[in-house]
């Protein structure tokens, strides 16, 4: 077959060039937008997917694991007891105020276990021993705190409300949704900081189930001993601690708008260049037409166009969106990009371009071909 | 027979008048006959050959193609009919830009329903036939007025289209070239047993018409 479509598209070089342009931009934006959003909705959960537990116990109607409530650490045993339960321990998430050297104080967000290896947590421990933290009034803190709070170096100290605790480790990657550096203690230390209110009180229990337990029953069963209390699997509490974030702030909304115009624009360019492109090619359907072609014919040629410039304009699109994953990472903003996303913004793209090659389809059916026999 | 119109009228609605274009045509033609049809701006003679060619249908009358009736209602089967029997060949040549004369036709040549090998076989054939073996591959913009009507003839032959039609085909090509392009047109048509019809206001094509027909107000005189 003669590639009619593909001839024609690329013998106006500028006009392919303003339409693939217009594609690309879409699709950039479409990929910023979306992975922007992946990556903070990542943050909301980056602690509950790397904590090694398959269980996780809050107090009743705790929204979020930034947003945690208090219970009687106690409760720990009873979970311990529960048949299919390898392991289970107290966690406590807290904010706590840091002093820092200017005489600022700011906020971290503390992660308190007993055993920080037991759990594999945190995940990605840049200098420090974990096991050293039950040694003393020592913390890890997140590297990313030295973006917020200025540099800071292992061996100093830090005033965390109001004691005075030596920074013994550093970690990589772990912060809050809202940004908020993590820093890692010992349980008991937690404890004693945040002041008699938490004596004898956790926020959270982590259990880890033996090889072959069923989670659903286990779960079931910690939530018949414990009514007082939520009991979630790790996937259900990682999701619910995104989609609080989705749901009670406007980013998704924000997201959504963003990505509906982002399409808009790419439809909008490709629709008016196409049809321009038809228009200025009547003619020539009309002596497609004259020699025998259907309606068909034409719509084929013009649906091919739709899909070359959609597929140029996404690998166009696409190449700027990784572009900036280091740049963004260098702003402290993570954007990614999934194979899944990938494939759903290639399949979109191809969908925006082919609505708007339609918008010609119906100039294209009231072509006459007699309209060849005219000056 | 190859062609057989009969009694062909067109009226036209212009807002509230009637236009009588075609006021009762009658003519035929026959496989390796060439007819020159003439007649004043204005007499319907493109309306005519619309007509015939199955692009336009015709108020009444009825045209017969190789003894097959042409339902002129239904436009699927006037796509078919301009398939399977008919080339044109345009005052303004009518070619693709985008694509090179054996690109040309080629694409025409897959409209038909011949594609792959077979397509660039007969499209070299008929080039090479209308004398531009040289220029296989130029674009349009780089051929000369004569040279894209060859190329607009070729189209039109190729394939096995029994049936050719060409409006004004010499009123964009200087005297010479039109006088050239018309001795081309006959031999090959009288070679290959092809019934063409010409209109034109070219003297000209007198000289290789076997038969001239003229039209005036709608009417064969
Ligand atoms: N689609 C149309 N609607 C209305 N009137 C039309 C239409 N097509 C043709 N006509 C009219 O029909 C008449 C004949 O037109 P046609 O194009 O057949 O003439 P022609 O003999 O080919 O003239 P020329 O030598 O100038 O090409 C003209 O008066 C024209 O205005
Ligand atoms: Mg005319």
């Amino acid at each position: 077959m003669v590639d009619l479509a593909r001839k024609n598209l690329l013998h106006d070089k500028l006009r392919f060039v303003i339409t693939v342009s217009g594609v690309a931009f879409a699709v950039t934006l479409i990929f910023v937008q979306i992975g922007l959003f992946g990556g903070l909705l990542d943050n909301a959960s980056v602690t509950i997917d790397h904590l090694d537990a398959d269980v996780w116990v809050t107090s009743s109607k705790t929204p979020n694991i930034d947003f945690a409530h208090l219970f009687p650490e106690t409760s720990v045993q009873r979970v311990r007891s529960v048949p299919g339960v390898a392991r289970a321990d107290n966690l406590i998430v807290s904010f706590m105020f840091i002093s820092l050297p200017n005489g600022a104080r700011e906020n971290i967000e503390v992660y308190a276990l007993e055993d920080f290896n037991r759990w594999h947590f945190p995940w990605n421990v840049v200098q420090g021993n974990l096991d050293d933290l039950r040694r003393g009034r020592y913390f890890f803190l997140d590297e990313s705190a030295a973006r917020r709070f200025g540099p800071f170096a292992v061996g100093e100290y830090r005033e965390v409300l109001d004691y005075r605790l030596k920074i013994i480790g550093t970690t990589r990657e772990a912060l809050s949704f809202t940004t908020t550096p993590i820093g890692f203690m010992d349980y008991r230390i937690a404890q004693t900081l945040l002041g008699r209110e938490w004596v004898g009180r956790t926020t959270y229990i982590v259990a880890k189930l033996a090889p072959g337990a069923d989670a659903k029953a286990v779960k079931a069963e910690i939530q018949r001993r414990l009514p007082h209390n939520d009991v979630y699997t790790t996937a259900e509490w990682s999701r619910q601690s995104r989609s609080y974030w989705v749901d009670s702030t406007g980013i998704g909304f924000n997201m959504f708008m963003t990505v509906l115009l982002g399409g808009l624009v790419g439809i909008v360019i490709v629709a008016q260049t196409l049809y321009t492109s038809t228009m200025e090619h009547l003619k020539e359907f009309g002596t497609v037409k004259a020699i025998g072609g259907s309606n068909g014919d034409i719509y084929k040629i013009l649906a091919e166009q739709a899909v070359i410039s959609a597929v140029v304009g996404y690998v166009l699109g696409l190449i700027p969106a990784f572009a900036l994953v280091p740049a963004m990472a260098k702003g402290g903003l993570k954007l990614v990009i999934t194979p899944e996303l990938m494939l759903a913004v290639f399949v979109g793209t191809v969908a925006m371009c082919l609505l708007a090659a339609m918008v010609s389809f119906r100039k294209v059916a009231t072509i006459d071909p007699a309209l060849v026999f005219r000056g | 027979m190859l062609l057989e119109a009969t009694d062909i009228h067109k009226t036209f609605q212009e807002g509230r008048e009637t236009v009588h274009v075609l006021n009762g045509v009658t003519l035929s033609l026959a496989r390796g006959e060439i007819v020159s049809l003439e007649g004043p701006s204005g007499s319907g003679k493109t309306t005519l050959l619309s007509i015939v060619g199955c692009i336009l249908t015709p108020t009444s009358g009825r045209v017969v193609i190789e003894q097959h009736g042409v339902n002129a209602q239904h436009q699927g089967e006037l796509a078919r009919v301009r398939r399977q029997y008919i080339g044109f060949v345009f005052q303004q040549f009518n070619l693709f830009p985008a694509l090179t004369a054996l690109e040309n036709i080629e694409y025409a040549l897959n409209i038909k329903g011949v594609k792959g090998a077979a397509a660039q076989r007969e499209a070299q054939r008929v080039l090479v036939a209308v004398g531009l073996a040289e220029r296989l591959h130029f674009l349009p913009r780089d051929l000369s007025g004569g040279q894209k009507q060859r190329v607009a003839v070729a189209r039109a032959l190729a394939g096995n289209s029994p049936l050719i039609l060409a409006d004004e085909p010499t009123a964009n090509l200087d005297s010479v070239t039109g006088g050239q392009v018309l001795e081309m047109f006959r031999a090959l048509a009288k070679q290959e047993n092809r019934g063409l019809l010409i209109v034109t206001h070219d003297p000209k094509v007198r000289a290789v018409a076997d038969r001239v027909l003229k039209i005036e107000d709608g009417r064969l005189i």
